[in-house]
Order: C-alpha cells, then sequence, then structure tokens
C-alpha cells in the first residue's frame, strides 16, 4: 500500500485544508480539480483511497464514480470512496451510495472525522 | 460589575483558542464546533451563586456565566426559568418515586430553543451583526425570528416545506423571510450555508457559531438550583443537533469548578431519536466516533429530523464520559406517550418531548433505571405547535 489518496475537489481552500490534515498524518496526497482529472489520475496513478467532491465543474461526483467503479483498471471497483459534498440536498446521499461511493461526509469537512474515516480504509503510514 | 466572565472561545476538536471580540463561526484549522471558556476562578472568588438565586427570574439572571459583555446588548423576551415538575401520576402508575420533566415549552415561541437563540442572537447584535440565517426543522427557526425582530436585524429562514404550520407562521409574523425547502434540515443546511457565504448572512446553524450551546446550557443551572445543588441521576433528552445534551454537560463542568456544587455526581445522560433517524443511536452502540449521515431520515417528531448532528462527536463523547446510553423509539411509541403525558398528568408534550416518556420506558424494560432515582424527562416543546 503507498498510502496515496487522491482528493477530486474545485474549491481550492478544501483543498489546501484536507491537504495540510493528510499530509500531517504521513499520507500523501494526489489532487485533481475536475472530475475528469480526477479519473484520469485514478487510472494512471497508484491509488489506496478516493476522496470525491460532488459538486464539480465538468462532471458531477456520481458520474465521476460509476466512471471509476467500470473503469478498465480492475482495482477502481474496489479502491474506497469517500463522498464529500456541501449541499446535502435531498437524496445526495443515497445518490453518492448507489453511484459507487462508500461513505457520504457533508462539508464543512471535521478534520477529526476524516483522519477517523480514512484510517478506516488505510491505515496512518 | 463585570456582567460576563467569558475569557475566550476554544474548539473542541484541537485545542485552538478564539477571541470573543472577533465574528466566528467553527474551528478553522480542523473545522470542530467551538465553545465558550469562562473565567471561572474569577466567577468563583467574586459570584455567590445564592445571590444569583434572589435574581429576577429570567435566563439572564446567570449573566456572568453567558457571553454579553455589555447590558444593553441582551434580547430578553423572558427565556429560562421553566418549571421542574414531578410527575406523581405516571411515577406511580411506573413505580418511579422520583420523576420530573423540565417542561420547556413555557418558553418564549414556545420552545427550548428560545435559550440557544436568545443568546446567539444577543451576541450577534453586540458583534455588529446585521443579518442572520438559518436552517431549521422549525423551532428555532421561529425562535430566531423573534429574537432577530427584537434586535432589529434581518432574518432569513431555510425551513423544509413539511414543517409544522406554526412555525413557518410564526417565523413570518416576527418579520422574517422564509424559503421552503424540498427536502430535510440537511438540505436547508446545505442552501443556507451556500446563501451565506455568497451574501454574508451570519449563520446561526447548530454550533456553527459558538453561542447557543451557552443559553441551552443554563438548563443544567437551574436544575442544580431546583435540586439544592445537586444533580439528577438521569436526564433523558431527546436529540437532534444535541445542543441541550452538550450544553448541559458542559454546565455541570462549569458548575463542579465553580463550587457550587453539593457532591460530585454527575448524571448519566441519555440521548433519545427515533428509528426513522438515530444516527446517535447507531454511532453509540458501533462504538463509533463521529455519526454516519442517516439515510432517508423520517419521522413525525420534526426536531429529531437530523440526518447528522455538526456536533455528533461531541454528543457521543458526553454520553460514554456521563455512562449514559442513546435509545431509539418509534414514532408510535411517541403518539402513545404523547396521550400519557395528557391523560396522566395534564401536559401536551411535543412529539420530540413525549419521546423522552417513550425512551423511558424501554429503559425500565431493560432495567437500565432504579426506580428511586431522580429522573428528568425534558420536554422540549409545546404539543400545541404541531396541530396538524
Amino acid at each position: 500500500m503507498s498510502n496515496s489518496i487522491l482528493y477530486i475537489e474545485d474549491n481550492p481552500d478544501n483543498m489546501t485544508l484536507v491537504q495540510r490534515a493528510l499530509e500531517a498524518r504521513g499520507y500523501h496526497l494526489l489532487k485533481a480539480v475536475n472530475g475528469l482529472d480526477g479519473v484520469s489520475t485514478a487510472e494512471n496513478e497508484e491509488v489506496d483511497l478516493i476522496l470525491l467532491d460532488i459538486n464539480l465543474p465538468d462532471i458531477d461526483g456520481y458520474e465521476v464514480a460509476r466512471r471509476l467503479r467500470s473503469s478498465s483498471k480492475r482495482v477502481l471497483k474496489s479502491v474506497p470512496i469517500i463522498a464529500i459534498t456541501a449541499n446535502a440536498l435531498k437524496g445526495d446521499a443515497e445518490k453518492a451510495l448507489e453511484a459507487g461511493c462508500d461513505v457520504y461526509m457533508s462539508k464543512p469537512i471535521n478534520i477529526r472525522e476524516l483522519w477517523a474515516r480514512v484510517e478506516a480504509f488505510v491505515p496512518m503510514p | 460589575m463585570t456582567l460576563s466572565y467569558l475569557s475566550h472561545l476554544e474548539c473542541s476538536g484541537c485545542g485552538k483558542e478564539y477571541s470573543y471580540k472577533e465574528i466566528h463561526t467553527f474551528c478553522l484549522d480542523c473545522q470542530s464546533p467551538l465553545l465558550s471558556i469562562y473565567d471561572l476562578k474569577r466567577t468563583r472568588q467574586q459570584v455567590d451563586r445564592d445571590e444569583i438565586s434572589r435574581r429576577r427570574k429570567g435566563m439572564w439572571r446567570w449573566h456572568e456565566l453567558l457571553p454579553v459583555k455589555d447590558l444593553k446588548n441582551i434580547v430578553f423576551l423572558g427565556e429560562g426559568d421553566t418549571a421542574l415538575l414531578q410527575l406523581p401520576n405516571l411515577g406511580d402508575e411506573f413505580g418511579l418515586t422520583n420523576l420530573f420533566v423540565k417542561d420547556e415549552s413555557t418558553n418564549p415561541t414556545g420552545s427550548f430553543k428560545a435559550r440557544g437563540l436568545a443568546a446567539a442572537v444577543s451576541k450577534a447584535k453586540e458583534l455588529g451583526i446585521k443579518k442572520v440565517i438559518i436552517p431549521t426543522a422549525g423551532n428555532a427557526g421561529g425562535a430566531m425570528a423573534a429574537y432577530a425582530a427584537r434586535a432589529k436585524i434581518q432574518a432569513l429562514i431555510y425551513m423544509p416545506k413539511d414543517t409544522p404550520r406554526a412555525n413557518i407562521e410564526e417565523s413570518r409574523m416576527a418579520g422574517a423571510e422564509v424559503i421552503l425547502v424540498d427536502g430535510l434540515i440537511s438540505d436547508a443546511a446545505g442552501m443556507a450555508g451556500e446563501k451565506a457565504r455568497a451574501e454574508g448572512w451570519f449563520d446561526l446553524s447548530t454550533f456553527k457559531e459558538p453561542y447557543r450551546t451557552e443559553g441551552k446550557k443554563i438548563m443544567g443551572y437551574e436544575l442544580a438550583e431546583a435540586f439544592d445543588w445537586t444533580l439528577p441521576d438521569v436526564i433523558i433528552y431527546p436529540t437532534g443537533g444535541g445542543t441541550g445534551l452538550v450544553g448541559m454537560w458542559k454546565a455541570f463542568a462549569e458548575l463542579e469548578e465553580l463550587g457550587w456544587l453539593e457532591n460530585t455526581r454527575r448524571p448519566r445522560m441519555v440521548a433519545v431519536q427515533t428509528e426513522g433517524c438515530a444516527p446517535v443511536v447507531k454511532a453509540f452502540e458501533n462504538g463509533a466516533l463521529f455519526c454516519d449521515f442517516w439515510i432517508n431520515a423520517h419521522t413525525i417528531a420534526s426536531g429529531l429530523r437530523v440526518p447528522k448532528s455538526f456536533a455528533d462527536a461531541l454528543i457521543l463523547e458526553d454520553l460514554r464520559v456521563s455512562n449514559g446510553i442513546a435509545v431509539a423509539v418509534s414514532d408510535d411509541s411517541i403518539l402513545e406517550a404523547q396521550g400519557q403525558l395528557g391523560r396522566h398528568e395534564g401536559i401536551f408534550p411535543a412529539p420530540e418531548g413525549a419521546a423522552t416518556f417513550a425512551a423511558l420506558k424501554i429503559l425500565l424494560q431493560q432495567k437500565w433505571l432504579d426506580p428511586e432515582e431522580r429522573i428528568v424527562l425534558f420536554n422540549t416543546g409545546s404539543g400545541l405547535k404541531y396541530l396538524e
């Protein structure tokens, strides 16, 4: 396990917050600022877990999750995906889980909860 | 005279300190709720608990332990000092010698939400905030509207469209703009948060500002005073956002540090949720530190339809430290409990309040309660607000 976590997020403030939090715990963060870039990074890099914002500027997080789960890179069928969204709109959580995400979190991202959720899938290095 | 001994704000997650002189929401570093910290050493030296008991009734007689620094900023509508009623008839029926209800329905706007919003709006006024926004399951919106009107602060409220009509009408009557949302309070929270960020509204969401907890904590001070400066053995509390539970537990710690308690015994805290939305119960039973977002939340107790509290870690910690428990009750049992409280004790509780009596019956079956313990149920609001 490489301890690599991919965060697909277009908001730079959230990206900085999560990067600081995860790197402080020894994880290696890969970054993607839109959905297509995220899918591409996941397919080309070794990734142990994906943090996925739902509201992305190109394809939304649900579509990203669906593409990852149907990717020809077999490991992406089972890599853990944690969905994160600012707008906990009706059915968002259900849709995220149906699209293939494993866990749903709403913003603001509580860093202690994030650490706990990440560590449940990827032990701290 | 020192009106308030508020010293600073502190992150409940990482301990980072913030000044009370500035506007804050939650911790910038770890995004956990902020709590108000008081100079309790100085309070202990300079404030006499018995002198507080002689003051004019109301929440603000505890002003040294509330966050407002200037008297002119206190927005008071009569909140606090609600009745602690013994329940002799139901006590007899269930073999309980010391069963009580703290009846919060007599607060302004008919619910316990008045306490938290009185503190939050007062502090917002002190900080020069001109417009406030809130997502609500109902009662918090009505309370915010009332206090904002009194404080001459603009109010905007997001509520689920199936919120009880009384909440919608009372908010509009107090001059607030009300936006009805096709969804749950979590949906309303997402929209209110976005609006706040885009247009500079100050968000009074549960635990996303530090002061609602302070108003709610006074319920704990009132209990201590009512029990002659001791605490009950068990508190059974309906838990949506959890401000009251966290606030009271904070109050008990402050009371102990102030030296105002006659002994160090603290209550076992019971969080009550419904089977249709029980994230705290599930996390408590699984030994988790945080709640999972509850999918497809549904219950007649709209105040308990909270899929995940922003303060879930604090709620769970307080339950465990108190040797408490979390209980889920059915909607049917809430309706039955509502009828029993009415027929036997003359109390018409909100569904959330009735849920605590339904939970009591479960805990008795489980022999989790001792019949002689001092047990306090919380009725958080009036049943009159839920007539449809």
